[in-house]
């Protein structure tokens, strides 16, 4: 044709209520037919005002908030919570309290990684990775509710210890599952891994090059498929990490193929954790005295833990009394959604999609 | 005559012939859609992930004829899952009105019954969807066990069995 | 580097415009003034042998009297971390942006100006993104804000 068409981009409005958008967020897409040309991110739907809220609790009563702050890898939250205010009370961990942390940690981030890869597929329009991770992240769930009664919220990580030991029927049921989750992965790899339609759609989408990665501070899995080596538990290790084995997945190929299978890998070397942290762990005390209105000093602190979606930091200001003077959390998934529009420019609508899911981005961690 | 749907074999096979059934049309059309009830995907907090979770492998949402449906305009019911904000209510209120009679609302945890955690202290949780839409079932918990969603789902399909067709007029133009 | 070589290496450059805070946390402390925090930014990005890439964390403090910006830096190359804060007075609470630096401090600013009032010049798009758009009560986290509808949790 000799004269072009005349087109025009037009403005569209992905959200709050949207399917892929793993909650309640908005993107203002501006479109030139199918191609993004502009994605502007609008947030807040679910600002709960947590931060405000816990300057009128005490210390014990925030944990339960910490919870609802980032509901997918809660005992992360409570984790990271606890750690700084022991720090600011200098408060000893019994060793067995420490072991249970960490094996609570490690199973709360293969859950929360078996729900991002089953959730990639539901977004692509794969229903079988999502009835398949469930299955498995119920038998998470299930050894979650022989220890603290809860599936989703747990409120197990106390300050100066846990809430309670686990039972005995924990172990078997435990190594049962870390015993099977590795077959299940082979399994899972077997339908994504090397399927024509999961590396079209992930293969080379969604470019984060390690400069955005540093420019928009982009942690975790996330970090670590774009080449970018760094792994809270190993460089600037916490509690009790530097006690086991375990390697730090990297790969170099920064697009959404390779964050799944930095997500995949991450979840054998947590199970290789678990593993380690039920031979070692010692008999003993599970929780410090604390008194629950107790008072830590006067100052300032800042914790971090690696969760399954990045640091996640606890900033805690005290004034010496009952209740923290501020805290403000801190969680990956801000620098992910931040980092989007600049790796969405110039792909299709559907791009978006596998790059939000494969980003694993959860509002409520942004909001707060 | 009047049909009851663990009797409508009998029902059926007592006719010479079989196959025939008298009944009302309110009484087959409201029993048909309680066994198909399409719930509107709409999560916005932890009660979201449960309800992922009850729609996935174990719970199967859909041995009770359950699909979920992203776009209101198909839904039956809407399951507010999770917490409501100032910025989000209005929100809430369009997608409801964007669905069609009959509709029925399910508010699943805490925070959309009545602010949850978060009633004390917060400038922007709305306490309670009830604010803003007509609930028909609440699910209490933070967040509600599947089977308790499951049972709340339940009971919106008894609740719709009582319902009269002429009612969905009157509330639509209530 | 060890937090006391962190330290002696960030004064030596900077001396005299910074002032160490002394705390007991596992990282080093600065306090910037507000007119230095981009020149001070710019050379800890920089520096070869300090290389802090990674705006962690960028929060508003209250403090009653006058209102605190810290900033969270991380360097991954070298595994180490930062912190420094300046201090603005409660009637002009103004500050240059880092965004030009760190990117990722785009939002961390446009949340501090939304929550606390505090203004960052030069930042590109400073509008209201976590409260509703009909918002007409300030800024809520400050220390001295009272909401229209907040029902305070009962003392026990």
């Amino acid at each position: 044709m000799a004269e072009q068409l005349r087109t025009e981009t037009m403005t569209v409005n992905m959200g709050p209520h949207h399917p892929s958008t793993h909650g309640v967020c908005r993107l203002i897409l501006t479109i030139d037919g199918e191609n993004v040309v502009d994605c502007v991110p609008d947030i807040g739907f679910l600002h709960r005002a947590i931060e405000k809220i816990c300057e009128n609790r005490t210390y014990p009563q925030c944990i339960p908030l910490m919870d609802r702050f980032e509901y997918v890898t809660s005992m992360m939250c409570n984790w990271g919570f606890a750690l700084a205010t022991e720090k600011l009370t200098d408060l000893e961990v019994p060793e067995r309290a420490e072991y249970l942390r960490v094996i609570m940690g490690e199973l709360n981030r293969i859950a929360s990684h078996l729900l991002c890869i089953g959730v990639t597929g539901l977004d692509l329009g794969a229903l079988t990775p999502f009835l398949y991770t469930f299955r498995e992240r119920e038998d998470i769930l299930d050894l979650f509710e022989m220890t603290c009664g809860q599936r989703l919220t747990y409120n197990y990580i106390r300050i100066g210890g846990v809430a309670r030991d686990i039972p005995p029927e924990f172990y078997p049921k435990c190594r049962q599952f870390l015993d099977k989750i590795d077959a299940k992965c082979d399994d899972y790899e077997k339908v994504l891994t090397e399927n024509p339609i999961w590396i079209a759609r992930n293969k080379g989408v969604g470019i984060l090059t390690e400069q955005l990665v540093l420019d928009y501070a982009v942690s975790g899995p996330s970090a670590r498929a774009s080449g970018v080596n760094f792994d809270i538990r190993k460089h600037d290790t916490y509690s009790i990490y530097d006690r086991f084995n375990f390697d730090v997945p990297v790969f170099h190929g920064c697009d959404s193929y390779d964050r799944y299978r930095a997500r995949m890998a991450e979840i054998r070397q947590s199970a290789r954790i678990v593993r380690q942290a039920l031979d070692q762990m010692p008999e003993g005390e599970i929780r410090a005295k604390v008194s629950p209105k107790f008072k830590p000093k006067v100052g300032e602190v800042y914790s971090r833990v690696e969760n399954s979606r990045g640091e996640m930091g606890f900033h805690i200001i005290s004034d010496g009394t009952v209740k923290p003077y501020r805290v403000r959390a801190r969680g990956g998934s801000y620098n992910h959604l931040l980092v989007t529009p600049e790796i969405v420019k110039g792909l299709k609508i559907a791009d978006l999609v596998a790059i939000f899911a494969s980003l694993d981005i959860i509002m409520p961690e942004i909001d707060r | 005559m009047g049909v009851n749907d663990d009797k409508l074999p009998v029902y059926a096979e007592s006719v010479p012939g079989g196959g025939i059934i008298t009944t009302q049309l309110n009484k087959i059309f409201t029993l048909t859609q309680a066994k198909s009830l399409w719930y509107l995907l709409f999560g916005t907090a932890c009660c979201a992930i449960e309800l992922m979770a009850t729609g996935a492998s174990r719970y199967d949402f859909d041995r009770l004829g359950m699909i979920f449906r992203a776009s209101p305009r198909q839904a039956d019911l809407m399951i507010v899952a999770g917490t409501i904000t100032y910025k989000m209510a209005p929100v809430v209120k369009r997608l409801y009105d964007q669905m069609a009679e009959p509709r029925y609302v399910l508010a699943m945890g805490g925070c959309a019954i009545g602010g949850g955690p978060f009633y004390y202290d917060s400038y922007a949780v709305l306490r309670g969807i009830d604010k803003v839409i007509p609930v028909d079932v609440y699910v209490p918990g933070c967040p509600p066990r599947p089977e308790a969603l499951l049972q709340g789902c339940l009971e919106v399909g008894k609740k719709l069995r009582t319902q009269k067709m002429e009612d969905w007029r009157v509330r639509n133009d209530g | 580097m060890t937090k006391e070589e962190l330290i002696a290496y960030i004064q030596e450059n900077f001396s005299g415009k910074i002032e160490l805070i002394e705390n007991d946390m596992a990282e080093p402390y600065f306090l910037v003034p507000a007119g230095e925090i981009v020149a001070f930014s710019r050379f800890i990005h920089d520096d070869t042998k300090l290389l802090l890439h990674f705006l962690m964390n960028l929060s508003g403090v209250d403090t009653k009297e006058q209102f605190e910006v810290v900033y969270n830096i991380c360097s991954y190359r070298h595994k180490h971390r930062i912190f420094f804060k300046t201090v603005l007075p409660y009637d002009k609470a103004q500050v240059d942006t880092v965004i030009g630096i760190w990117p990722a401090a785009n939002w961390y600013e446009r949340e501090a100006w939304e929550l606390f009032g505090i203004t960052f010049v030069g930042h590109p798009n400073l509008k209201r993104f976590l409260l509703p758009d009909d918002w007409d009560q300030g800024h809520p986290l400050r220390k001295d804000w009272v909401g229209r509808d907040v029902i305070p949790f009962p003392e026990v």
